[in-house]
């Protein structure tokens, strides 16, 4: 009788644990697959049946680093995405208190179908432009035209932050004499902590991972990662341990920074369309 | 605090806008001078078997992928929702995919799924199934693209719905259990309904992102094998920056802008419907 109902009890709980497992096998299973890789020589990385016990070479990781210049590319991209993420937040972050405050509506939803429309729409107009004006290829264009993606996304992760704010808190600051930006650099936005840490960390890997604008504006010297790494594909490169090595090292920085902001994560990518 | 955001995305988004409008009504190939076309490319767009044929794609593989991943994702939240066995490793690990750049997720999967030398073929191999072409395919390859997009964001379309599967009223699962209702029936009579706001909050999510269709299809086929996976924005792409006729891959923008637009809109509407 007792051994029947702990088997009762057990068996719903075994078969959740064999869900479990199968669905962690699917989605990690390939990722694992490309970062061992990466670790492989030439004759492991395309021996079937996998060897499962391998010995890790360092080699591929060498050759990525020596056969292009990867920390240069990699640099380009920390300067493209860093320097869209601090203007998306800048001008996002006053925008979506100020949004937040006047109760409007109009400016949120400007900025949803600027995050609606494919980015090639924009990328033409652009193209010509900056073609016109030769300035193709220069960072300050590939900043501003990432920022086109970071500034929606800054706005629209803050405003339930700004939104679950009491508003006497604001008023009785603005009582004491303090102006607009004032109430929002001292008041404010230490209480939003978590929704800007949310912020930053979107936008920058949004930035990071976005392909279209540097496959069309950057030049070879300021190409970001991304870009190097299509080319990589595209020249037919069949050392798959240093393709494999090179997209682990590409996948590393959004796959760490979201990892430390995590608990936020859903809650801010889900953000616009819950209120639009 | 709003005007610099407004002033730049005046500049950066809705000036292009309009720009991209006005240039969908010109014979405009890049580096010569621009002529009034009127509804010209419009008209071209209508007798363009290309059009149609990314039209075809990119509606099929919407389709296909959007369904995919609603249905893996709501398995996903709902296994999430009732186990406790390792629910906060598996939420971390379901996180990777969908930060991962789609570049790196495209070459992941080239090398999982090479015809000859792949994983996947010879993971089939083993259970006795032939070996598949994948995205060499023109008969596969759409299902193969969908099956790579339901990787990564299904695990994203989880953690919305499981999102709203926590904030939903426990009374009425209670009255539910009491009147006898389980399993497939309280799925389909209590939680579909009640979760439905969530579903179509990801479904629209999720529409933006698959109808304009981009980053994995360039890296892995750009539009191959011939055109069976030219999507839309793949075909304007090339008409725009390959071919650079600027005027008629600005039509095809608008184009495919008002379909998306479109899809939000109606998928706004049923939210509505849905919402209890």
């Amino acid at each position: 009788m007792v051994a029947r109902r702990i088997a009762a009890r057990a068996a719903p709980l075994l078969l959740d644990a064999a869900q479990v497992a199968i669905v962690a096998i699917v989605f990690v299973a390939p990722l694992l697959w490309m970062v061992t890789a990466g670790f492989k020589d030439p004759d492991t990385v395309t021996a079937l049946p996998p060897q499962v016990l391998f010995h890790p070479t360092l080699q591929n990781f060498r050759t990525v680093l020596t056969t292009m210049p990867f920390l240069r590319f990699a640099l380009n991209s920390v300067v493209i995405a860093g320097g869209s993420t601090a203007l998306g937040v800048l001008l996002g972050v006053p925008a979506a208190f100020a949004v937040s405050w006047n109760r409007m509506h109009w400016p949120a939803l400007l900025m949803l179908a600027a995050r609606m429309a494919p980015g090639a729409l924009f990328l033409l107009p652009w193209f010509v432009m900056f073609s016109a004006i030769g300035a193709v290829g220069s960072f300050w264009v590939l900043i501003v035209t990432h920022a086109a993606i970071t500034l929606p996304l800054a706005l629209w992760t803050m405003l339930p932050f700004f939104d679950a704010l009491p508003r006497e808190l604001t008023e009785a600051a603005r009582i004491d004499g303090c102006s607009d930006i004032e109430v929002l650099l001292r008041v404010v936005l230490p209480l939003v902590g978590p929704g800007l840490a949310v912020s930053v960390i979107l936008c920058f890997v949004f930035a990071w991972n976005y392909f279209l604008f540097s496959l069309v504006l950057s030049d070879i010297h300021s190409r970001t990662l991304i870009v190097a790494a299509f080319n990589f594909v595209g020249e037919g490169v069949t050392d798959w341990g240093a393709l494999m090595a090179a997209a682990t090292l590409i996948a590393l920085p959004p796959v760490v920074v979201t990892f430390l902001g995590q608990r936020w994560l859903v809650a801010g990518l889900t953000a616009g369309a819950v209120k639009g | 605090m709003l005007l610099p955001a407004l002033g730049f995305i005046a500049l950066m988004i809705g000036f292009p806008l309009f720009d991209t409008l006005w240039l969908s009504l010109q014979h405009f190939s890049f580096g010569s001078s621009p002529r009034f076309a009127a509804l010209g490319n419009y008209a071209q767009l209508l007798q363009d078997t290309k059009f149609w044929q990314g039209l075809r794609v990119t509606l099929a593989l919407y389709l296909l992928s959007l369904a995919l991943q609603l249905l893996a994702g709501l398995y996903l939240a709902l296994l999430l929702h009732r186990t406790r066995v390792l629910r906060g490793l598996l939420r971390t690990l379901l996180v990777s995919p969908f930060v991962m750049p789609p570049v790196v997720v495209g070459m992941m999967w080239l090398v999982i799924l090479d015809p000859s030398l792949g994983i996947a073929n010879w993971l089939l191999g083993l259970v006795g199934i032939a070996p598949a072409l994948w995205l060499a395919s023109p008969d596969w390859v759409v299902p193969t693209v969908a099956m790579i997009d339901t990787w990564q964001w299904a695990p994203f379309v989880a953690l919305i719905l499981l999102a709203g599967l926590q904030t939903l009223p426990p009374d009425v699962f209670e009255a539910a259990a009491i009147d006898g209702a389980r399993g497939w029936a309280l799925l389909r009579r209590v939680t579909l309904p009640l979760l439905a706001p969530s579903i179509i909050t990801a479904a629209t999510l999720r529409s933006v992102d698959l109808l304009r269709f981009f980053d994995i299809i360039y890296i892995t086929t750009q539009g191959g094998p011939g055109d069976a996976s030219q999507t839309l924005n793949i075909y304007a792409f090339k008409q725009g920056f390959v071919f650079l006729d600027i005027g008629y891959a600005s039509a095809l923008m608008v184009t495919l802008t008002a379909i998306v637009i479109g899809a939000v809109l109606v998928l706004m509407r049923l939210r509505q419907a849905a919402t209890w």
